[in-house]
């Protein structure tokens, strides 16, 4: 058989420049992918040379940064009476994380379920859109959302003196909304991917669709699950926005949800408005405080990663 | 058949009721679960409601007209805010999209076979995965140092002075005042640093709007130039000069600084991982069929990725990154800390390195207030955030709904 004569007269071969060619283009294409490690190498770098302006300082010791119970970085010009330690930051952190966490995680969890499970197509097709809008809510809004509603309504609630202005329940309660559907879209997908057979098995046996998906559904997606957890955990530590309106300046070091807290990202954001000087230790303090914030979402990213991997039941 | 010995040890009454009770709490199950999953409905109405209610009686065209203004509280407004917060979504479109979408492209088509560079591969993802958890916040302080001081490598940026590395688009005078009140002439400037000069004998300069003049000079005493053509373009003897410089719209320096264009690329910073992953499950859902077809024609990996993958995962790419977009222009964190918290400006970026305000700093701003006034305000400008990403949104799922008819 001849090939046809169209064909006849070129030459079929990769030229070298064609090969030349492909080689840039990959490499191009690779260089692409080194950028996103060198953003990594970028953030560690920045951050420890510029936090390292604030640890050498006389003024800070690691011991009271990490112990201490007062932080008056933003209060105090004199640098003889301004206090580092975190304490009080990482408290008002994980007072609004906690809250935010108690809404999310059971809501989204059973928001999930139902989405899994029980929804038909109708409401799915509803329900969805919700939450895609809701998780593309600019923080900001939520964050003049719980200054406008929640703030005022919890403060109704309770009849009245109880709550501040800004407090960290309502703060707490808007980072929560924000996290609701990362929690729930990411619990859907670990739920969805567990195969019907063991839901047929499960109904097959006598349950009833409760024990289904509670017993059966759950635990199968559990790695899934918590690293939803983990990864809402970590974007409601990291959250701004909402936090730097809502949770009020003031820092304070205690458990209670009802005062002011200011939080790290809140102590970076006041401190960028303030018209403290380039190079003062309080303002090099913010890098202190960003390194401390970057280590806990990293760890916390990376663990929800690694558990997702790790532990995710294959069922092909 | 016989059942086994559990079941038939218990007597039927004992198995009805404990069914009838296993039922019951299923039914309450779902009933908690349908509340539940219509308390996120609620919660999206009652911030619409109460947002729109808040700002209603600020919408009007002052909103979309004015810039702010801390006297005229009842005309402020928000339009640099908004050309600020389109310029820098183009700037982050701009670096983000090929960065992201080349990434996603050298992740999913060219997987490695060697063990070594797998396990690059799976780094790398790892990595993206990671960066998309990093607070927004942290990004915008490694804007500032990557962009806006770039290390310090090139000196600081001081205001009103011409500092650090300036490439292109500047031109340097010395402004001095005419016998013509509120007129000036300007005169080149070669010394950078000579900061003022004493105008003693006539020279060549130019008029504010660029015109070359032959400038004249005054003794006082003698008597004054009546016409007034003459008297703009002439200057008393003596006179001092400051440092004037004028920026096209191309003026370019190293570092940044403030400038709406180290602002976008920290925004390109933090969607980036966004756009990675959208754009890799884009790719990952195009048929290995069409894939393996291209490559057994004899087409390189590049041509298959270029001339087949590419195009076919065009409608999710496009969604994924307008949503990445959406994400963009609502982000405050990362420029509030490259751009600072002021928000008096007046127009849009004039050049390439001019700070500028975006909607949602405006808005931060503006809810942070005591006043009632500036209450209504930021309700008002969020509704037209809001509009904005409806907008875009829309153009996301339009564009889905329309690639992804078969045809």
């Amino acid at each position: 058989m001849s090939i046809p004569k169209a064909l006849q007269d070129r030459k079929f071969r990769s030229t070298s420049t064609g090969r030349l060619w492909e080689k840039l283009l990959v490499g191009l294409l690779a260089g692409c992918a080194v950028v996103t490690i060198l953003i990594t190498v970028g953030i560690i770098a920045m951050l420890v040379t510029q936090s390292w302006g604030f640890f050498a300082s006389d003024a800070v010791t690691l011991e009271g940064f990490f112990w201490g119970k007062e932080w008056t970085a933003l209060q105090s010009k004199d640098l003889d009476k301004a206090r580092f330690g975190i304490g009080p930051l990482v408290s008002g952190t994980l007072r609004v994380t906690v809250i935010a966490m108690m809404i999310a995680l059971p809501l989204g969890l059973v928001t999930a379920i139902y989405l899994s499970e029980f929804a038909s197509s109708r409401i799915r097709n509803f329900l969805k859109p919700t939450l895609e809008v809701i998780a593309g809510i600019p923080t900001v809004v939520l964050g003049y959302f719980a200054i406008l509603v929640i703030s005022p309504s919890l403060q109704f609630l309770s009849g009245g003196e109880l709550f501040d202005t800004f407090n960290a329940t309502s703060a707490g309660i808007a980072v929560g909304i924000l996290c609701l559907p990362m929690v729930c879209s990411l619990s859907e997908d670990a739920m969805r991917a567990v195969p019907r057979e063991l839901r047929e098995g499960a109904y097959g046996l006598g349950c009833t669709p409760f024990e289904c998906s509670v017993k059966v559904v759950v635990p199968a997606a559990l790695s899934g699950i918590i690293s939803a957890f983990l990864l809402a955990f970590s974007r409601a530590v990291g959250e701004t926005m909402v936090v730097a309106l809502a949770a009020g300046t003031l820092p304070t070091f205690s458990a209670d949800p009802t005062q002011q807290a200011q939080t790290m990202t809140g102590f970076i954001v006041e401190m960028i408005k303030s018209e403290n000087e380039y190079g003062t230790v309080q303002y090099f303090s913010l890098y202190g405080v960003a390194i401390t914030l970057f280590v806990i979402t990293f760890a916390m990213t990376l663990a929800g990663q690694l558990i997702r991997r790790r532990f995710k039941e294959s069922y092909a | 058949m016989s059942m086994p010995a559990a079941l038939t040890d218990q007597d039927e009454v004992f198995q009805a009721e404990n069914a009838a009770k296993r039922k019951r709490l299923s039914r309450v199950f779902y009933g908690v679960c349908v509340s539940i999953a219509m308390l996120s409905i609620v919660v999206l109405v009652v911030l619409l409601l109460s947002i729109s209610w808040q700002g209603k009686t600020r919408l009007s065209s002052d909103l979309l007209r004015n810039a702010h203004s801390e006297l005229e509280i009842e005309k402020a407004g928000m339009s640099p805010a908004i050309i600020g917060s389109l310029c820098i979504c183009g700037v982050c479109a701009f670096a983000a999209l090929p960065l992201g979408v080349g990434t996603a492209i050298f992740l999913e088509e060219f997987q490695p076979t060697s063990k070594p560079l797998r396990w690059l591969h799976g780094f790398v993802q790892l990595n993206i995965a990671n960066l998309a958890g990093v607070p927004s916040i942290v990004y915008g302080l490694l804007g500032l140092s990557v962009f806006v001081f770039m290390f310090n490598v090139f000196g600081r940026i001081q205001v009103n002075e011409s500092s650090g590395l300036e490439l292109t688009g500047v031109t340097h005078f010395y402004q001095l005042l005419s016998l013509e009140s509120g007129q000036t002439v300007l005169v080149p400037r070669t010394d950078l640093q000579q900061k003022t000069i004493k105008l003693e004998s006539p020279t060549a300069g130019f008029s504010p709007s660029g015109a070359p003049i032959q400038i004249g000079i005054w003794e006082p005493g003698t008597p004054k130039p009546t016409d007034v053509n003459v008297r703009r373009r002439t200057v008393r003897k003596g006179a001092l000069g400051g440092a004037y410089s004028k920026h096209a719209w191309y003026y370019f320096r190293l570092p940044f600084g403030q400038s709406f264009l180290a602002a976008g690329l920290t925004l390109a910073l933090v969607i980036l991982p966004i756009i990675i992953i959208s754009s890799q499950e884009a790719l990952r859902s195009v048929s290995p069929s069409l894939r393996e077809a291209s490559l057994g024609l004899g087409a390189t990996r590049w041509q298959t990725a270029r001339n087949v993958t590419l195009p076919a995962a065009m409608p999710g790419i496009m969604t994924g990154s307008i949503l990445a977009m959406g994400r963009a222009i609502g982000e405050a964190a990362p420029i509030l800390v490259v751009l600072g918290a002021a928000v008096a400006k007046n127009s849009g970026p004039q050049h390439l390195m001019d700070s500028v305000v975006t909607m949602p700093v405006l808005i931060f701003n503006w809810a942070g207030r005591q006043q009632h006034e500036f209450k209504e305000l930021a309700a008002a400008a969020i509704i037209i955030l809001l509009i904005v990403l409806l907008v875009l949104n829309s153009i996301a799922i339009f564009i889905r709904q329309k690639m992804q008819q078969p045809g």
